[in-house]
Parts: C-alpha cells; structure tokens; sequence
C-alpha cells in the first residue's frame, strides 16, 4: 500500500538514529507480531480509486442535494466558534462588506492570496476606492522573502478564499500553494475569508473522503498543508480566561456567498 | 392456582460487616425478608479478597478468592451489600482468574449471579414497585432528610446508577436531598487512607463538606468501606449528621 | 531527558495539598474544563459520544497492534513527501538527532509549539547547551519556560500559576510594566514572540497524529503558534511518540470531534494543521526541510507488556486528570515527571522504571472517573492495579524497607481470612485489646503503628461484640427475635 510518490528527496540531512528497520524490530517483538500487513485489510485505506471515486461522489451528490441546508449550518456554526458570518447574495455585496471593514479597521495595508475567488470579485479596486491598498501576499523569489513577511506584519487584514468550508464544524480549509502563502491567514490580525457555495460540505468525513481522492489521483502528493481555521485565535492559559488574539487573528469574517 | 416461589437470595454479608458492623447484616435480612426473599448465609464465608487484590498482592487475593467461589458456587443469587466487594466478584474475579480455565468459567459463572443489595431488590425482586407504604405527596414533615452517596464501584464497575436513589425514594419517612458532588470519591480506596493519608483526607473534607451542605440528617451509601470512611470523620469532628447504610435506612431501624 | 523527581511523590504532594493557591487554580481547571466536556457530550448525545470513543479504541487498537506495518507506510510517505524520518531509541538519541539537524543547517534560532515530547526528552537544555536560542512559543509553555518550570498538566501547562504569578514573572523576566490584566499579559507575550516567529531559523512541534498512508503531521492548537512555527522558519522538525501514528487520513474526523471536546470541552479547536513533507517547489512559503523523529525511550516497554499496551491509546487530551480527585489535589508537578495524572501514573512508570515511580500506581483510589472520561476507553484502574501486581508480586529490584511488611501483612490476613475461626479468634482478640481504649465504640487518635495513619483524622470502629455470623447463627437462620422467618 502507498502510493509511489515521485519527488526529489535528496535534500537536507540524512536519517540519523537508528536504521528504521532496527527500530521497526524492537516494535515487532514487543508486539510478538511477523512482519507483514495486518490480516483483516484495513476498509479506510483503500487505494482502488474506483471505489474511492465512487464513494467520493456520493458524498458530492448529496453535498449538492444539500447545500442550501449547509450554508445555513455552516452559517449557525461558523457564528457560534467565533466567526462573524455575513451572508452576501452577491460579489459587490461582499465587496461592499469588506471595504467597510476595511474603513472601520483603518486599515492602510490588506494583503491578499491569489485565487481564483477574487478573479470576479475585483477586491484590490474595491479597497483603493475606500482609501486602503490591497496587495497580493505572493513571493518573487527568495529575495523577496523578508520583504513579504515584514509587509504582512504592517497588514491589518489578511483576505483570502477558501478550499473547503465545513458545516459541521464552522471552520474554513485552506491548502497553501502557489498563490496562497501560509502566512497570510495567520499573521495580520483581521482575517476575512470569502466562502463560495461550491466550497461548503457537511462532515469531517465529507472533506477527508474527497481529499483522499484528490491525494489518490494526484498519485500520492498531499500538497505540504492544510489548515483548518475555526474561529479567532485564541488562548485560556491564564486562569482558564480566554482571550482572543493571541499569535493569529483576533477577528475573523467569514463572508458567506449565497450563490456562486 | 399455585403460590410463586419466594425468591431465594445467598447473602454474602462481606467481612467488613460481619466483624464491625453486624447490625448492617442484620438490616440486610430484614429488609430482603420484608420484600418476601428468602435469605440464607453460605457457611463458612470470610473475605472476597478485594483489600489484598487492590493493593497488588493477586496470589493470596486468589486463595481467597477461590474459597468464596467454593463457599458460593451453586447458589442461585448472591446478594452483597457492598458495591465494592459485588465488583471484586463480578468484574475483578475475571482478572484474577484469567489464566486458569476452569476457575475462570466457575468464576464467570458466579458474576452472572452476583448481585448488590440494591440492585438485587431493584433489577431481581422489583421491590420497588411495591414499597411497604405508598410513596405520597403528603409525605410527613417528620420524614429522615436522607443523601445518598453512590460509591464508586457500585457506579462505574457494577454500573448501579440509580436502583439506591429508587428505593429511597419509595421509602417511607425518607426524604432525599441532593449530595453535591455526588460522583466524586471519598478518598477512602482502601490502603490509599492509610498509604497516602494527607490526599485521602482532602477528599473526606469535600465530601464532609457537602453533606454538611446538603442539609441531609443522615448520610447514606450501599458501602460500609465509604461509610467508615465517611464516619471517622463525622464523629471526630462531631458532625451533625449521622452515617447508616442504605439497608439500615431502609429498614428503619432507628428512623 | 527530562529530570525524574517521582522518588518525591509524598513529600511533594504532602506540600501541595496544603497549597491554597494551587488547589484554586486545579478547582479553576478542573469544573471549568470538566464541565465544558460534559456540556459538549451532552451536546451530541451521550450515544453519539460512545459511538465515537469505540471507533477511536478501534483504529488505535488496530494500529498499534500492528504498529510496526504503520510505522513503515509512514516512514515511506514522510520520504516520499520529500521529508526525512529519523527513529531514536531513547531521549539522548532523540536530542543528539535535533541537534545535528540544527547544526547541519546553522540554526541560531529556534521557536517551538506545545510538544510534551520534547518536554519528556528534556530538549529544551540540550539544545540551549549548544547556544540556540529556543523559545516556547504556546503562551501557558512561554510562562514556563520563562519560570524554568515544568508542565502541570497535559493541555495547559502553565495551569498551577496564578494571574498574579504571571504579572510578577513577566514584570521580572521581560521588563514590562507589572499587570494582572490577562487580555494584557497575552499582548505581552504576542510582541514579545512576533518577530521570533519570522526570524527563526528551526520550528519544533509536535505531534497530535501522524497520518501513515499520507505522510502527514497533524497538530490541533489554538493560539496560532503552532501554525508560525511550521510555516514560517527554514526547517521543520516534528517530535512524535511512535504511538501518534493512525491509518488513515479518514481516520482523523473522529479524533477531531473527540480530542477538543475531552481536551477543553471545544468543539473543535481554532486550528488544525496537516504538514506533508517540506515546502513543494511551487509553494509560497514554508519550510525547506521537513524532519520527522520518532521517539521509543521506552515506549516499547509499554507495547510488550499486553495488559499495559492500551496506555498508548492515549491522544493527551488531559480528560482523566481534569475529573482524578488526586490530581485535583496534588496538581501535575508532585507526579515528578512529565505526564501526571491518572494516564501518566501508568506511562510515567512505563518510561522511566517502575522501580522509581511505585507511589505513581498506588496513590489512587481506583475510582474509575478517569476512565469514564477517557475518549478512547483506556481502562487506567486495570493497568494500576496491573503494576501494583508488579510491585507487590513483582522482581527483587522493586522491593524497598517497606515491601516486607507489606507481604508479611498480606500473608497474615489472607491466612486470617482463610479460616473463619482464626477470624474469630482474630476479632475477639482485637475487641480485648481495643475496646478498652474506645471511647463510645470508636477509637480516637492512636498511636499504634499503621492505624495511627488512619485515626489522625478519622475515628476507627473497633470489632463488633458478636459477629454477623454468631448472629445469624443464633437468631437470625430460624425465627428469631427478628420475628422473622426464613
């Protein structure tokens, strides 16, 4: 089982410690066990894409059966773990909700990711109109590294999209790639994440059965994060006192599009 | 048209009872023979062998434990009036006598038929629905303020969670209060009062202290372990509740 | 590895029972978290609630009984991601590996997000000994650190001090004005820790779950920390515990509904991050390198012995201490290592030798609330009872002064026990030697060996005139003056 995942490896140090298979013997006779794969095949990793494609797709016809159900879910959730939910029925809508914020914030500098939600929904124009500037938060090489995050530290907002919503939990998924830097949501102390239709599914279960498909198809690469973000940051390690904002966001708006 | 069988019940009394607190045993038959059970007292009956189990010492827990699997072995029910010693019985024999067979079935065998007190009147006799006087509304003011305190293997091992709050509820004169807290332990635990006795009294503070909260005239618990406990504390400080155990209350013997 | 101090477990807990602060902080933790959970239980129905913890024993009984198989898909997609899997045996090796990966790529800095593993290996001073600045970056591990302190509990560590506590260590060790605003103390930490975060050079976490079929590293927090510490520096090293790994990624929704819940009584936690292999090329940002060190350092010990091989079904969540009416007494530090509580009474004695850690075992009543709360189902009074066996029953090694009483006493009651007459003869002796000094049927403070720990506080019964049996036998079997009949 596994899937060969062909990349360069070659970086970095080497294994130290003891030879895995060393270690991997101490662990077999502690269990009393031949080496081997379990007996009973284990039902959650399958690899026969055939089964997870289908099993995939029912979790998707049933997410469009339910969507309308989902976004009030993830709505009600969303609000109870700490996100301001505003529900737009359009792209100026939202626009609209964003740039007040932006004037309310004070906000002088707003970085953003590059993705394929703001392609129309013109935000940088949106925010100039209101005085802000809005700007992506994307590398030009590795010079440009420190310029990047010293300009995110000044933000006072982060916006980005989302890859997944989840109903269950009310908490927004992002994957960082290309476009869309793993600081963004995380060190500006605003972040505003725009949720499409198309994003929401209803379960844990939902978002891990499709991401194992796209794993599968993408012949083993998980793509190197995931993050699920529900709610400000936050911390009780005080007397049991929360307070929000402590290392992330202390705000977060999760502008909800009812349609896409 | 016959007569149905009385039930017949093997009362194992447990040690801790027979040698100090008889009177225990003593509302324990009355209270069984009241509900229309016949009771009889296997011979020859010492120690379950929990204290010697609890405290790691499993070889001569077993030989204890062995002698009341013969002492027991073919009676129909065996009653306990103690959670504790009704879990060594039911759940903790299986432990002891894991590696061994035959004394693993014979063991298995008696925990199908090893009931506690309340459990017994409650799940077997269904006593409850037939109290000696109806439980009313116009409950007499006299009534005995009553807090039970569920003790924890009778809860979490035996898993009776509500039979003792039933009966008294139904008893006459009786009136249940709430314990705050009831859940948490006393801090008894066996050797542990002894081992570590600067933690165990904390725990007998708190819980002194919500009985003394509760308002309750009497503190009541279906373990003499717990009770003892609970009582060493109560009369050294002179508290102004009493301890009984629930077949004393029930038999209302000093009510 | 870190020091083991659990030789004190008496004196230490004699101390901490009678510390008032201490107690209002664990009291504060203890409702506050417990009762969050219950709440949260409720919320999904206790039916739900057991569905979800027996499919958690599940797919941790099955890993870790075949642990050794997971290992090895993990190590393979950890590679595979473009990571590299290093295995220590014991903390030294772990410490040594961290180490040369620092050294290899000249680490100066370094920020770390909550591992107890690393807390366990004693890391911290290994790697300050080589000059590398390191720096907690959880704000209840920040506090800590700067106190030079240990954990006191598995998810809030800094749990045992007061706000006041915090203000005077802050004012002391950061300069800043003295304040006992808590909103205030967080900001403090959050300035004093930013700029970290983006000039370090090496990230640390640890691990909630390692994902075996994906590769992957999963960490739940809430502060934000951890998502800084594996996305900003150069390198990523995670530590984990060789019992972290799970099958599936399908395998993660159930401990994601469990581990907040049982932990703070959150639904879910602010984060959730998955960290598969080092940046890819493409990415924005993220770590060049990504190290994965799996850590035995006894572990093992635990997995052969199979009647304690369920204590690494543990996810850390700290349920069992929040509801333990020890540790709600005596907090995390009088346990005398990393893990307290009821799950650490257990792997503490696991990792560091039952030898030294035999009060661990016995300071329990066998209440049974820990398991209760445990979301996995770990049966914790079954495995103290197991090394209590061990101690009384067990090697020659585990014997001290104390061990031949202990026997000599167990052997003369079961003997007692035994026959219902010596049991007689036993009672009435006891009766003619106690009874004198009774007063009103119970005996006061006394000062005969043993009993004496019992009647400091507690009045003692002395044995009854006449047994249960000598009065079922002369008035109770026929009719009697019960007036009863059989």
């Amino acid at each position: 089982m596994g899937i060969p995942f062909n990349r360069d490896s070659g970086r970095g140090v080497d294994s130290l410690g003891i030879p895995s298979e060393q270690f991997r013997e101490t662990v077999r006779a502690a269990l009393g066990r031949q080496d081997g794969p379990p007996s009973e095949p284990y039902s959650a990793l399958t690899h026969n894409l055939t089964d997870i494609e289908a099993q995939a797709q029912t979790v998707r016809e049933r997410i469009a059966r339910e969507t309308p159900e989902l976004l009030d879910r993830l709505a009600a959730t969303a609000g109870l773990r700490g996100w301001n939910v505003h529900r737009c029925d359009g792209a100026e809508e939202a626009l609209g909700y964003v740039t007040s914020l932006v004037q309310t914030l004070g906000a002088s500098s707003v970085a953003r990711s590059e993705q394929a939600v703001f392609d129309s929904m013109p935000v940088d124009a949106a925010i100039a109109g209101a005085g802000g500037l809005c700007w992506p938060a994307v590398y030009e090489g590795p010079a440009s590294r420190t310029g990047v995050r010293q300009r995110l530290a000044e933000s006072g907002m982060g916006i980005t999209g989302a890859d997944y919503a989840i109903a269950e939990t009310g908490s927004v998924v992002v994957l960082p790639r290309r476009g869309l830097s793993r600081l963004v949501s995380v060190v500006p102390p605003v972040h505003v994440a725009i949720v499409r239709p198309s994003d929401v599914v209803g379960t844990l279960d939902d978002l891990f059965a499709l991401r194992r498909l796209e794993y599968v198809r993408n012949g083993g690469d998980m793509g190197s994060y995931l993050n699920f973000i529900t709610g400000p940051s936050r911390t009780a390690d005080i007397e049991q006192t929360i307070v929000v904002g402590v290392h992330g966001p202390r705000e977060v708006h999760m502008v909800l599009l009812n349609e896409e | 048209m016959t007569l149905p069988q009385p039930t017949r019940a093997s009362l194992f009394v447990t040690c801790i009872v027979d040698q100090l607190y008889p009177e225990v045993g003593v509302s324990v038959v009355r209270v069984l023979r009241r509900a229309g059970v016949a009771v009889d007292f296997p011979d020859g009956q010492t120690c379950c062998g929990q204290p010697l189990y609890n405290s790691g010492y499993v070889s001569e827990a077993r030989k204890l434990a062995e002698r009341t699997l013969d002492i027991l072995s073919d009676k129909e029910y065996v009653v306990v009036p103690s959670g504790s010693c009704g879990a060594m019985m039911r759940v903790f024999y299986l432990d002891l006598f894991a590696n061994d067979p035959e004394l693993l079935a014979r063991a298995k065998d008696l925990s199908q038929r090893v009931y506690e007190f309340t459990e017994f009147l409650v799940d077997v006799v269904g006593y409850e629905s037939t109290p000696v006087e109806p439980a009313t509304d116009d409950r007499p003011e006299r009534g005995s303020a009553v807090a039970y305190h569920p003790s924890c293997h009778l809860l979490r091992e035996m898993e009776v969670t509500n039979a003792p709050q039933r009966l008294l509820d139904a008893a006459p004169g009786v009136d249940r209060v709430e314990l705050p807290d009831a859940e948490q332990c006393c801090g008894f635990g066996g050797t542990f009062a002894v081992k570590y006795p600067h933690i165990s009294e904390e725990m007998l503070a708190d819980k002194v202290a919500a009985a003394t909260s509760s308002g309750a005239d009497t503190l009541t618990a279906c373990d003499m372990g717990c009770l003892m406990h609970i009582g060493g504390a109560v009369s050294r400080q002179k508290l102004p509740f009493q301890v009984r155990h629930i077949a004393q209350v029930l038999d209302g013997s000093a009510g | 590895m870190a020091e083991v101090v659990t030789r004190q477990f008496v004196p230490a807990s004699q101390a901490a029972v009678k510390d008032a602060q201490l107690r209002q902080a664990l009291r504060r933790a203890g409702t506050g978290f417990d009762g969050t959970r219950r709440e949260a239980i409720e919320e999904v129905s206790p039916e739900v609630w057991e569905e979800w913890r027996e499919e958690a024993r599940r797919i941790k009984e099955h890993t870790i009984g075949h642990l050794d198989y997971y290992l090895e898909m993990l190590e393979r997609n950890v590679t595979a991601a473009g990571g590299t899997v290093h295995f220590a045996v014991d903390a030294q090796q772990a410490n040594a590996i961290v180490s040369q990966i620092a050294r290899a790529n000249n680490v100066q800095t370094v920020t770390k997000s909550k591992s107890m593993v690393s807390e366990e290996l004693g890391l911290n001073h290994t790697l300050e000994a080589q000059e590398i600045d390191v720096f907690e970056t959880d704000l209840g591990e920040y506090i800590i650190q700067l106190a030079d302190e240990t954990p006191s509990h598995l998810v809030a560590p800094a749990l045992h001090k007061t706000r006041g506590q915090v203000a005077q260590l802050f004012a002391d060790q950061l300069g800043v004005p003295y304040t006992e605003d808590i909103e205030e103390m967080a900001r403090i930490a959050r300035v004093a820790l930013r700029q970290k975060f983006l000039d370090a050079d090496m990230g640390i976490s640890g691990a909630n779950f390692l994902v075996a079929e994906t590769g992957s590293l999963v960490i739940i927090t809430n502060e934000g920390n951890g998502r800084l510490c594996t996305s900003a520096p150069r390198v990523h090293v995670g530590l984990a515990g060789m019992e972290k790994v799970i099958p599936s990624l399908q395998d993660l929704a159930v401990f994601l509904r469990l581990l907040p819940r049982s932990a703070t009584g959150q639904r879910i936690t602010s984060y959730m991050s998955m960290v598969t292999g080092p940046r890819r090329d493409e990415d924005e940002d993220g770590p060049e390198e990504f190290h994965l060190v799996i850590v035995d350092n006894g572990r093992s010990r635990l997995l052969a012995d199979p009647a304690l091989r369920e204590s690494l079904y543990c996810i850390r969540c700290g349920a069992c201490l929040n509801v333990c009416p020890v540790y709600q007494r005596v907090g995390g530090h009088a346990y005398g290592w990393v893990y307290p509580g009821p799950i650490g009474s257990i792997v503490t004695p696991g990792l560091v030798g039952l030898g030294q850690a035999k009060d661990l075992p016995n300071a329990s009543t066998l209440c049974g609330a820990c398991r209760d709360a445990c979301p996995v189902q770990i049966n914790i009074p079954r495995m103290l009872l197991h090394l209590r066996h061990n101690i009384a029953e067990g090697p020659e090694s585990y014997r001290d002064a104390g061990s031949d009483t202990g026997s000599l006493l167990a052997r003369g009651f079961a003997a007692i026990m035994s026959s219902p007459r010596l049991l007689g003869v036993g009672r009435k002796i006891g009766r003619r030697l106690l009874a004198p000094m009774a007063k009103g049927g119970v005996l006061g403070q006394s000062r005969i060996p043993l009993v004496s720990r019992w009647t400091r506080s507690r009045d003692l019964p002395v044995p009854a005139p006449r047994s249960f049996s000598e009065i079922w036998r002369d008035e109770l079997s026929g009719k009697g003056p019960t007036g009863l009949q059989d």
